[in-house]
Formats: C-alpha cells, sequence, structure tokens
C-alpha cells in the first residue's frame, strides 16, 4: 500500500531516475538489465534505486517518445529488449541536463557561503 | 500521441512486460553468482533487489492509462458484474427506479408540451401577440389578453412604427367551423380567416402553391382558400393538382390556390385547417363595432426594436383611440406578449401541472428512498468485502466511486425502463385527454420529444447520486478493521446505518401520507362537482350538432322547417321517447344575450359585470324540457303553438328570477332580449316584449359551478337558428342509436353533416374540463407512492429482523415467548411509523389551502374528514407491512438461531 510519503519520494526521484537512463542510453543501446548496472557503477552505488522501478520510467520515456525499443540480442546470444535514444530524447537531455546543472549550482551556491562562515 | 495508438501500443508493451521483467531478474541472477553467491541465494537477493513485482506491474500499467475514463470504464463493468451477480437486488431496485422515473418523465412531457414548445415559426420570440386589455379586469395573472376590434385593428396597423407586419386572424375563441361540402362527405373543420400578410408575419411558406396575394383581402377578390397538409392529405389524398380545384365552404364557391406545412399543428391555438381572407363590411368598421373584439393580431418585431419600446407604443396609440372613442374603449388598453407565453398563461393548466409534478416529484422520492434502503441493506452484507479490499490498497475514495458508478448504472437502467413506462404512460393520457377540442390538440402532440429525453437523463443521474450518496458516504468513512472484525452476532451491529434507514421509512410515509391527502382532496372535489347539481337527468340522451350550410337555409323560416322535420323523424322511432333542439346544450358555455327587463332600470353603461346585464341564451324547440327533465317549477313550457305568429314569449330560470325578481312572481312580466349581445343599429326596429310565461330550474354551464348564472329560454320556432344541437332521449342505450340519429337528418337533406355525437353523460363528463383526470392521475401516483412506502418499510423490518435473529433466539432460549417477540417488532417499528406519519400530518394541514388558492371553485367539504382519515391509512398500511417479518420473526426455533451466522 503506498503512502503519501512513499508516493512524494517517488516522485522525486522520477525526473532524475528519468535523466539518468537517457544520460546512460547516450553511450548506446542497452537492454534494462545493463542499463540498471551502468547507473549503479557509474555512481559507484551510491544511487541504490529499486531496480524495479526502472520498468515504469522506461515506459514513461517511451510513451513520451524520447526513447524506442526494439527486439535484440544480448552479449550472451540471448532475446533482449534494447533501449536507444530518440532524436527527440537526445534534444531533451541536453534540455534536462542543463536544468540540472542550474539546480545543483543554485543550491551549491547557497549552502557554500554557509560552510565558509561555519569555518571562520 | 493519440488515444487509440496509445491503447494498443499499451497492449503490446504490457504483454511483454512480464518476461521483460523475468529476464532482468534471471540476468541479475546470473550476476549474483558470478559474484560468488549460492544460485538459491542469488536468486533471493535479485528478487529483492527488484522490489515488489506487482507494485512495478501496476506503476508501469499506470503509465498508459488514460486516468480517470479508464477508471470509470473499469468501474462500470466491474459494477454490471456485481449486479448480475444479485439478480433479485437488482431486478426489485431497477422496477422500482424505472416507475419513480417513468412517471416523472410522463408528467413532464405534458408541461413539455403544454408550456416549454417554442412555436413553430422562425425567430417565434420576436413574434407577439397583441391583445386588448381591459383594465378592469386586473392585473397580473387575472389580466385579461382579449381579442382585437377590427377597427381597433386597423388603426394599429396604420399607426404602429414597430413592426414590420401586422395581421390579424378570427380569434380561435370564436371556435369558428365550416362546412367544407361537394365530392365526397360534407364535414366540418376548423377554419380561419386571415389578412393577406398573415402568413408573411408568421414566418411561413406554403409546401404548394402559394399563400395570399396582398388584394386578396378585399371583398370581391377573397374566393381563394388555403389547405393545411393534412386536410389536403385526408380530403384530397394529396394530389399536386389540387390548386385551381374550388371547395364549397358554407355553401360558396372557393378556388384552391396554396397548401400549408403541418408544422402549425405543434401549437394549440392554431387549430384551423382551411385559411381564407379576412374582409371587412363596412359596418365592421364603423365606430360601433370596435366593441365586437373577434381577432387574434399578431406582429413580428423590427430587429432593432425591444419589446418594451413596441409596448409603450401601442399604448399610446390605444390611449389615442380611447380618448376618441369612450362609448367603446374606455379602460381598454393593449398587452403585448409573445406568441408562447400567450399560449401558456391562456392555456390556464399551470396549477393543475404544478400539483401533479409535486406529486410525481413525491414518488421519485419515496423509490429513492427505497433504493437507498436497498443499498444500505446490501452494504451491510458487503461490509467484509469493502474491508478485504481497502486493505489490499484500494483507497476508501475509490471504493465509494466504484459503488457510485454501480449506483450511475441502475440509475440508467431505471431511466431506460422508466421511458418505456412513459411511453406507455403517455399512450393512456392521450386516450383521457379529450374533453373538447384543445385538448385533443394537446393530446396529439403529447410525446416523448428532445426535452423529455434530456430530462429524463438528467433525473436519473440526479436520483443515482442522490441515493448513492448515503451508502458510499458511508463506506468511505468507515474504519476497515471495524469491518473485518464485524458478526453479525453483535446486538449492537450497525447502530448508525440502521438510524438512517429508519429515518428514511420515516420520510418515505411523510410524503406518502401528504400525497395521499392531496389525492384525497382532488378526488373529493371531483366526485362532490359529478354529484353537485344535477339540475337535469343526463341519461339516456344522445346529442348530436347540426350546422346547416348552403344557400338553402339562409332563412330563418327554412332553417326552423328543417329542424321540425329532422324531429318528426326522430319521434316517429319507436326508440325515441323524446326529441328536441337547443342552440346550445346543457353543461356548455352558453352564448349571452343582453336583456332589458320592462319596468326595471337598465344597468349603467359601461358596466362591466355581464352577469347583471347579459343571459344564457337557450334557443328550444317545445319538448326541451321533457327530454331533459329540467323541472319547470312555475307556470309553462313551450308549446307548438308559441311559433312565428304568436306573442312572443320566454321562460326564464331560477336564478334569473331569483337576481331581478326577488319578491315578485316574474310570471307575466315582459323583457326584451338581443342575442349576441350586438349593439343595436341606428334605424332598425327594436326586440320585440316578451313575456314571461314558465320558470325553470337552473342547470350549470359546466361541472363544478359555484355560482348561480341568469338563463332565458326562447321557442326556437320564434327564433330560428341554423346551428342547433340535438337532444334526444332514448329508450334504448344512446350509443347505440348514434346511427339512426345520423340518418334522421340524412333523409330530411343529405348534404348536411351531422357531428359531434355525445351522450349527455359524456357532456356532462367533458365539461368537467379534465377534472376526472385530474383525480384520477393524483388517486393513482398516491396509490403507487403509499405501495411503495409500504414495501420499503416491509423491506427494511425484514432486514433487521434478519439482523437480529441471533438476538431473537437468544431472546426466546431464556423464556420469551412467541407474542412478546412480535410485540417487540412491532413496537419498535411503530415509533419510526407514527415519526413519520406525525411530520406527514403536519406537512398535510397547509394542503387543503394550497388547493384553494391554486384552483377557482373547489368543493371542500370534508377536507377534515380526509386529514383525519389519511393517516389512519397510513398506519394501517404500515402496520400490515410490518407484521409479516414481525410474525416470522416469532417463529424463530432458538435452536436454530442461535447457530445462524
Amino acid at each position: 500500500m503506498s503512502t503519501q510519503k512513499e508516493r512524494e519520494r517517488i516522485e522525486l526521484l522520477q525526473g532524475t531516475l528519468d535523466l539518468l537512463i537517457l544520460r546512460t542510453l547516450l553511450l548506446g543501446p542497452a537492454h534494462g538489465h545493463a542499463i540498471a548496472k551502468a547507473i549503479e557503477m557509474r555512481s559507484e552505488d551510491v544511487l541504490q534505486v529499486e531496480q524495479g522501478s526502472l520498468y515504469p520510467a522506461l515506459h514513461r520515456l517511451i510513451k513520451r517518445g524520447w526513447i524506442s525499443v526494439q527486439e535484440g540480442t544480448s552479449e550472451n546470444n540471448r532475446r533482449a529488449k534494447f533501449y536507444r535514444l530518440t532524436a527527440r530524447g537526445r534534444r531533451q537531455l541536453t534540455v534536462e541536463t542543463g536544468k540540472w546543472e542550474k539546480l545543483a549550482g543554485a543550491i551549491a551556491r547557497i549552502l557554500l557561503p554557509a560552510e565558509q562562515e561555519g569555518e571562520s | 500521441m493519440n488515444l487509440w495508438s496509445r491503447f494498443f501500443r499499451r497492449q503490446r508493451m504490457m504483454d511483454s512486460l512480464d518476461q521483460d521483467i523475468r529476464d532482468f531478474i534471471e540476468r541479475e541472477t546470473q550476476d549474483n553468482i558470478a559474484r560468488g553467491m549460492a544460485p538459491d541465494k542469488a536468486h533471493y537477493a535479485a528478487l529483492r533487489k527488484f522490489g515488489s513485482v506487482t507494485r512495478v506491474k501496476e506503476d508501469t500499467r499506470e503509465v498508459w492509462t488514460f486516468g480517470w475514463l479508464e477508471q470509470l470504464w473499469r468501474d462500470i463493468r466491474f459494477g454490471l458484474r456485481a449486479l448480475v451477480k444479485s439478480p433479485g437486488f437488482t431486478v426489485v431496485a431497477v422496477l422500482t427506479l424505472s416507475l419513480g422515473i417513468g412517471v416523472n418523465s410522463t408528467i413532464f412531457s405534458v408541461v413539455s408540451t403544454m408550456l416549454l414548445r417554442k412555436p413553430p415559426f422562425p425567430d417565434p420570440d420576436r413574434l407577439m401577440m397583441l391583445c386588448s386589455r381591459n383594465a378592469a379586469a386586473g392585473a397580473g395573472p387575472e389580466e385579461s389578453h382579449d381579442p382585437v376590434s377590427p377597427p381597433d385593428f386597423q388603426d394599429w396597423r396604420a399607426q404602429a412604427t414597430a413592426y414590420s407586419g401586422i395581421a390579424a386572424a378570427t380569434s380561435f375563441e370564436n371556435d369558428s367551423k365550416v362546412t367544407l361540402s361537394g365530392g365526397s362527405e360534407p364535414e366540418r373543420v376548423p377554419n380561419g380567416e386571415v389578412s393577406a400578410n398573415y402568413f408573411d408575419v408568421l414566418g411561413v411558406s406554403p409546401v404548394l402553391g402559394r399563400s395570399f396575394l396582398p388584394e386578396e383581402d378585399q371583398p370581391g377578390r377573397d374566393r381563394v382558400a388555403l389547405l393545411r397538409a393534412d386536410l389536403w392529405n385526408r380530403r384530397f389524398g394529396s394530389d399536386p393538382h389540387v390548386l385551381g380545384r374550388t371547395v364549397k365552404v358554407n355553401g360558396e364557391t372557393y378556388t384552391v390556390v396554396g397548401v400549408m406545412p403541418d408544422t402549425f399543428r405543434q401549437l394549440w391555438m392554431f387549430p384551423e385547417q382551411l385559411w381564407i381572407p379576412l374582409t371587412f363590411t363596412p359596418a365592421q368598421l364603423g365606430p360601433a363595432a370596435r366593441s365586437q373584439r373577434s381577432l387574434s393580431v399578431y406582429g413580428r418585431l423590427k430587429p432593432v426594436v425591444t419589446e418594451a419600446q413596441a409596448r409603450s407604443e401601442l399604448d399610446t396609440i390605444a390611449r389615442r383611440i380611447a380618448a376618441t372613442n369612450p362609448a367603446t374603449n374606455k379602460d381598454w388598453g393593449v398587452s403585448v406578449l409573445t406568441v408562447q407565453q400567450y399560449a401558456i398563461q391562456e392555456s390556464n393548466a399551470g396549477t393543475a401541472l404544478a400539483f401533479l409534478l409535486a406529486a410525481v416529484g413525491f414518488v421519485l422520492l419515496i423509490a429513492c428512498a427505497n433504493l437507498a434502503n436497498l443499498l444500505l441493506a446490501r452494504n451491510a452484507n458487503r461490509q467484509r468485502e469493502f474491508a478485504i479490499r481497502v486493505a489490499l490498497g484500494a483507497g476508501r475514495l475509490r471504493v465509494a466511486c466504484q459503488l457510485l458508478a454501480e449506483c450511475l448504472l441502475l440509475g440508467l437502467l431505471g431511466g431506460g425502463l422508466g421511458l418505456l413506462f412513459a411511453a406507455w404512460g403517455l399512450h393512456l393520457l392521450r386516450g383521457a385527454f379529450d374533453w373538447n377540442e384543445w385538448s385533443i390538440l394537446i393530446s396529439e402532440q403529447l410525446s416523448l420529444d428532445r426535452n423529455v429525453l434530456l430530462f429524463t437523463i438528467a433525473v436519473s443521474a440526479a436520483t443515482a447520486l442522490l441515493f448513492g450518496l448515503a451508502p458510499a458516504f458511508q463506506i468511505s468513512r468507515r474504519d476497515p478493521n471495524a469491518g473485518l472484525k464485524e458478526s453479525s452476532r453483535s446486538a449492537t451491529v450497525g447502530r448508525e446505518r440502521h438510524r438512517l434507514q429508519n429515518l428514511l421509512v420515516a420520510g418515505q410515509l411523510a410524503l406518502s401520507l401528504v400525497l395521499l391527502v392531496g389525492a384525497g382532496l382532488f378526488v373529493e372535489n371531483f366526485i362532490e362537482e359529478m354529484h353537485a347539481r344535477p339540475g337535469m337527468n343526463p341519461h339516456h340522451v344522445l346529442t348530436a350538432s347540426v350546422a346547416l350550410a348552403g344557400a338553402a337555409y339562409k332563412t330563418p323560416a327554412r332553417q326552423a322547417e328543417f329542424f321540425e322535420s329532422v324531429l318528426r323523424n326522430l319521434e316517429k322511432s319507436s326508440e325515441v321517447e323524446s326529441a328536441a333542439v337547443t342552440n346550445n346544450l346543457p353543461y356548455t358555455f352558453p352564448g349571452r344575450a343582453k336583456f332589458l327587463i320592462e319596468g326595471q332600470a337598465p344597468p349603467p353603461a359601461g358596466d362591466q359585470d355581464w352577469r347583471l346585464t347579459f343571459a344564457g341564451y337557450f334557443a328550444v324547440s317545445p319538448d326541451y324540457f321533457r327530454v331533459t327533465q329540467i323541472p319547470v317549477r312555475e307556470g309553462r313550457e313551450f308549446s307548438r303553438a308559441d311559433d312565428a305568429n304568436s306573442a312572443p314569449v320566454v321562460i326564464v330560470n331560477e336564478a334569473f328570477a331569483r337576481k331581478f325578481f326577488s319578491n315578485q312572481n316574474p310570471l307575466g312580466h315582459h323583457l326584451r332580449l338581443t342575442p349576441d349581445g350586438a349593439p343595436a343599429e341606428a334605424g332598425t326596429t327594436p326586440p320585440p316584449w316578451r313575456e314571461i310565461v314558465g320558470v325553470a330550474g337552473d342547470v350549470d354551464e359546466y361541472v363544478g359551478q359555484t355560482n348561480w348564472r341568469p338563463h332565458v329560454f326562447v321557442p326556437f320556432l320564434q327564433h330560428p337558428e341554423g346551428s342547433m344541437d340535438l337532444v334526444v332521449r332514448l329508450k334504448i342505450e344512446p350509443n347505440a342509436f348514434a346511427a339512426s340519429l345520423r340518418q334522421a337528418v340524412w333523409s330530411v337533406d343529405r348534404d348536411q353533416p351531422v357531428t359531434n355525437l355525445r351522450t349527455m353523460d359524456r357532456v356532462v363528463r367533458d365539461s368537467g374540463q379534465g377534472d376526472d383526470i385530474m383525480a384520477e392521475l393524483m388517486g393513482a401516483f398516491a396509490a403507487i407512492a403509499l405501495v411503495m412506502a409500504g414495501v420499503g418499510i416491509y423491506g427494511l423490518i425484514a432486514y433487521l429482523v434478519g439482523r437480529r435473529t441471533h438476538e431473537v433466539g437468544v431472546r426466546k432460549a431464556l423464556g420469551a415467548r412467541s407474542r412478546e417477540v412480535l410485540w417487540l417488532v412491532l413496537y419498535g417499528s411503530m415509533r419510526m411509523v407514527m415519526a413519520g406519519v406525525g411530520l406527514g400530518l403536519l406537512v398535510s394541514l397547509a394542503l387543503p389551502r394550497l388547493v384553494l388558492a391554486g384552483f377557482h371553485e373547489v368543493h371542500m367539504n370534508h377536507s377534515n374528514w380526509i386529514l383525519a382519515g389519511m393517516p389512519l391509512v397510513v398506519i394501517l398500511v404500515a402496520l400490515v407491512a410490518c407484521y409479516f417479518p414481525a410474525r416470522r420473526a416469532s417463529r424463530v426455533e432458538p435452536m436454530a438461531a442461535l447457530r445462524f451466522e
């Protein structure tokens, strides 16, 4: 049963998870499991997200037309669904990255002076 | 991405999701094994890392939903399944609802036909009726909208600038008919004489040929006629070559020049099937003729003019006319209103419809209460189901929404079936609306039109929400834990719900009591009306109308001869006891004659109380009093000796004698009569002085009349007319004589139409103007309401008793006797019943006053008995309804009950 708090947490992560997936796919098409592993590795295990939440995110991105899906064969010759970035997705990635950087910068600016004050 | 592609896409994506997730977990497992875990541990670790598969699937599915639309669709499907699973409940619920909605739709369609229909003309709100208004008659609802006299019409047309066209027609109030003959059987059709621009003003174009040319409303050019499409169908077989054919109208030849569309029939004010041009004689345009108000005048407003401007302009013109013609136009103003407003106001149906609407509204409320109770009971049984669903994650709001969807389904089903009921009800009503031409017109137009359909849908939805809200609200408030723990062993189960149900039933009882009292008042009124003052014996009498047409009957002598021949024919028949003619039937509104009593001062000029100057005028043959069995209390009846060559005589009725000869014997006095109240034209001889030779009993002009009206009778031989009614007293069943009656007329002249064959009983009933229908309808609704309320009580008590079976078992095991249990249940229910009846009684106390205020001349002598008696009826029905479940409870076997879960 999802309570209000859990729902909020998920919503917060929806946007960022989408961004991470898009970024991962920038390097080339991948299947679901590979994307999950890539995110884990790149973040050096800081980001521990329920792997299952990958799927709603992937479907959301498909619905919006930012990624597309295709049947293909994986490295050990097994059938898998491969997701790839579309042109729109590529554009969207740039936009979202820009927004994220602005947000991170703003938060950093607010946090950093406090640290300096704390130190001195 | 549009809806369709999203839908199909979703199917595809969701289909493979299962497989995709399995693959994912498989890979993760492989990775874990590669990291060194044991295979089964690797699998569990992968599963844990993945999270709840079910949740993932749900969340993914939610990405593709259409939101609330899909939710609604799912709710509806679920609701449908739930309804199908409990057929008993569904059937009862739908039947109850459909009955309630059906009666509402029926009455609403009457309202729609009589009050809401827009006239079938282009731009109907710019088409105005211009009426004369008598300032002395009062304002507001009493305001008069009287016809207009020809000279006034000419002046208005010449002087008013607010209209793009003004036209006149002979007023439908004149109820005029003409005889169409030549060719097939002669028939009487309603006709209208209209200005040449009449159809232009109304905005109606012919379907064949043309309408009138501007010069055709001058005498000499006016022998042209227009047919209405249904007359053209009926009499001329829709012949496209009908143009140029001639027809005989009242014996005169007219040429058909066009056919007008049928749409006229939609408004009851336009009964005409034939139109000829309206011409005026010089006398009709003279100054004296300003008091002959006989025209309906229509004007189409110019685009830039407002109603208010038009009204004030016409006011000014009217005042100017009144100033220059005080004798005829003093105190006469104008009223300007749209054709639709006029139709509503003059139809006099508003109050009756209001009562009927209230009655069916009550029935619907009672049905809703029944449904709410049914739902509450049903939901009580589904407590566990709801609790489990809430525990599994459905929001309480979701469950409530799903319940509401079920209710909406019920509402729609009930509405659909209700429409069927309404169609049947309309069929019945159409048969009943037959007391005069106007009501027949209305009955033809009663139908389930668009207004009614919209109304039904709205009512169904509103009803569903109404009865669904309470249970749904309850569901959404309850703590699911309590639902899971609840079992029927507890005696204090669902207290709150029971209180609500009791309240609903008390409300139902109150409503049905109010409805019963109302119906009782109407029924009482009708019964008293019918038996009030017979004055005559209407049984075994057949009546018919004959309006002589043709050049042969222009003179009074010929007219008298014709009817004498018919009477002689009739008297030859062995089935006839006696026969007579009269120019007006009893229990119909007679024409009026102005009178002057010798030796008494004439009433002051301009006196508006027509009762002092006009008497009902009857021209009758000698046997009239024998046929009608109206007693002649003093003096004598007419005889064959009273004819054109003997002294003029007159008989007056008791009301006349009381009013004008209060302490004298009227016999031997003289009075002078002017039929039709037409002003004496200068230079002609005044009418003769007639001697009063008899005083007859009073007969009402309509059923339910409470005052007395003066009538005078003259021998028809001394004052023959061309249009008379035959009255025949028969030894056999009157309807069986119809063919012979026609034959008696046709053997004198084959070309004269015999119309309006009715028994006198029927004439009396028709004069009630639908009072009988009102009483029947109100009675039917009250009965339905009472039955519904009774069923509601029965259902509730049965259900409550069922819930308490365990408790009853305990009581009986502890020594209670059957009788005590019976009383226990009955006593508990009677409290609620008395509350409802008390409330209903309080409200009903206001009813007699309401009915009196709304209707003229209501007979209400026994309203106290009704107020006292109806509550007893309701209590009795409630007792009976409670008795059976109570008896069942008292017969419970203790051991079986204790085992009952």
